[in-house]
């Protein structure tokens, strides 16, 4: 009986699933049964496999042969913009596009900045007016493309360079870390440079302002005009950088408009306003309804005037997320500081 | 435990972090033993290698969707039975989608004579007996001593309780312990035999 006890606690031991009573009545057992202890270390030891028993330099071998199909795997299914995937991951916004519009063109292309090598074929993800998507580059980093943005990348990131990427509009960055090959996005503006880390751009070329907001780890904002600019940020904090003052030349004696850097805008539990696109919500907050209006244009696909311009600088906070554009503007209109009509075309008119 | 603890933490940088080298050491803690196990469903090394690294390739296409996974050990093992599976059911166009049928050859283990502890004779006995214990009694043992699996992680990947590991676990003890007792008695005869001569 004591002996079917011993091995009961002997495996358990083994597993790692041992109490505190157990450990003691094993010690017990042990005292009285010296060829016990002997077993005990046996199946302490390491044992190996009989058949195959990977070495050491046998494992790292299986990584690099893994590591040559993860690439093939990801090189073969990537460059296909999902069609599907962001259907899924978009499908609250299923209500405004019902039809998801992913442009893509595939071209020969070189980078400005590189020197006439071999020639690195570039790929294109265009978002309309009305459509996000996202997309895994070929290093495995994320991208969510807001709506109207443009992303060119190269269909394959070559080994020991920067990873290059040019931005017209919005996007989310999630970069997959790589100490070898920062990863470097360029707008109009200016340029960010990354290791590994989460963060937003936005550098639409209709607007006034370039901003790139980080949510996690590290970049460096590097400014076109002035190439010794160099703005590190931090957790939650954004750039915003007025486009006149990168583009203005370093000749003219004007003030140029300084690049600003803030705290993200925490709406709601961790919903910032910068980035809360990336997960299909609409959010803002201190905002003057000429801007939410300008949000709700971009998100909704429609058109938005004002009859009465004194309501354009009333401020709206707030957080949607499958709530229809009527749904949004009569939430806001709960506010009794406006009211809003839709004319026969559709555009919608605030007095 | 540690290591598991080290394994979690690996997995989350690569889940939320797209930290590339914590996907490989990843693959490195992990290969050899899920590798096995798949060898042991297909009756392959070769194929196995391939199965595992297309597990690892879809962990890493999948990663920012499993926020769901709460023991990262055990869905590795469970994506590498599934494909495993479905890799022999596609092979033998017929199914016997169960792990009643596993190559035990793939699987068997044994103490490392070299640690000194069990001559390489005994160890050899040991092999031995294991091989004489029912299929599932094997694959239990073998994925707690060798890999390292808890009770708990043995029955949801088995889809047995945990109370038969235990069992089953305790019958491979108890008859591996015997061919040791077996080999001890035998020493203490033959140094009596020496005494004598």
């Amino acid at each position: 009986m004591d002996q079917e006890n011993l091995y009961t606690l002997l495996a358990r031991e083994m597993a790692g699933e041992l109490s505190k009573e157990e450990a003691t009545a094993l010690q017990q057992l042990l005292l009285q049964d010296p060829n016990a202890a002997h077993i005990r270390e046996v199946f302490a030891q390491n044992w190996k496999s009989a058949k195959n028993s990977y070495s050491h330099a046998q494992v790292e071998q299986l990584l690099e042969k893994h590591q040559l199909r993860l690439q093939q795997a990801i090189e073969v299914r990537e460059p296909v913009p999902a069609t599907t995937a962001p259907r899924k991951i978009w499908k609250l916004y299923a209500g405004i596009a019902a039809s998801i519009l992913v442009l893509v063109t595939m071209g020969m292309y070189f980078f400005h900045s590189k020197p006439t090598k071999a020639p690195v074929p570039l790929a294109q993800l265009v978002t309309s007016k009305r459509t996000r998507s996202q997309i895994i580059l070929p290093d495995g980093s994320r991208v969510w493309l807001n709506a109207g943005s443009k992303l060119n990348y190269p269909e394959h990131f070559e080994p020991h360079k920067p990873r290059e990427v040019t931005l017209e509009g919005e996007a989310f960055f999630v970069v997959t870390g790589d100490a070898e090959r920062p990863f470097h996005v360029h707008t109009k503006t200016f340029h960010v440079h990354v290791l590994g880390t989460s963060f937003n751009v936005r550098a639409y070329p209709t607007e006034d302002s370039a901003v790139t907001s980080l949510v996690q780890g590290a970049v460096e904002v590097v400014m076109n005009n002035d190439s010794r600019q160099v703005v590190a940020l931090r957790p939650n904090e954004k750039l915003t950088v007025p486009v006149n003052a990168a583009m203005q030349q370093t000749t003219s004696a004007a003030p140029t408009p300084v690049p600003q850097k803030s705290k993200l805008a925490l709406v709601q539990d961790s919903i910032f306003t910068e980035t809360a696109w990336v997960q299909n919500k609409l959010a803002f907050k201190h905002l003057k309804l000429e801007k939410v209006a300008a949000m709700l244009e971009q998100w909704y696909g429609i058109e938005i005037d004002f009859r009465d311009d004194n309501k354009r600088n009333f401020y709206f906070t707030g957080v949607f997320e499958r709530e229809s554009l009527e749904q949004v503007l009569n939430a806001l209109e709960n506010t009794r500081s406006f009211t809003w009509e839709k004319d026969s075309t559709g555009k919608i008119w605030i007095k | 435990m540690g290591k598991d603890k080290q394994i979690q933490s690996l997995f989350q940088r690569v889940c939320y972090e797209n930290d590339i080298q914590a996907y490989n050491e990843l693959y490195i803690a992990l290969c050899a033993r899920l590798i096995h196990f798949s060898a042991s469903i297909v009756s392959s090394f070769h194929l196995a290698e391939e199965i595992v690294s297309d597990v690892f390739i879809t962990l890493w296409q999948k990663r920012n969707d499993l926020s769901h996974v709460d023991n990262p050990v055990v869905y590795l093992y469970v994506s590498t039975k599934n494909l495993s599976l479905n890799t022999l059911a596609q092979q033998k166009k017929h199914q016997h989608r169960s792990l009643d049928h596993i190559n035990l050859d793939m699987l068997s283990i044994a103490p490392d004579a070299e640690n000194g502890m069990v001559s390489a004779e005994v160890a050899q006995k040991i092999e031995k007996a294991i091989r004489s214990l029912p299929t599932r009694c094997q694959l239990i043992f073998r994925l707690i001593k060798h890999d390292g699996l808890s009770y708990r992680e043995v029955a949801i990947l088995l889809n047995i309780s945990t109370k038969t590991v235990d069992a089953q676990l305790t019958i491979a003890v108890k008859k591996i312990s015997q061919v040791i007792r077996f080999d001890l008695s035998n020493e203490i005869v033959q140094s009596f035999l020496r005494i004598d001569s």
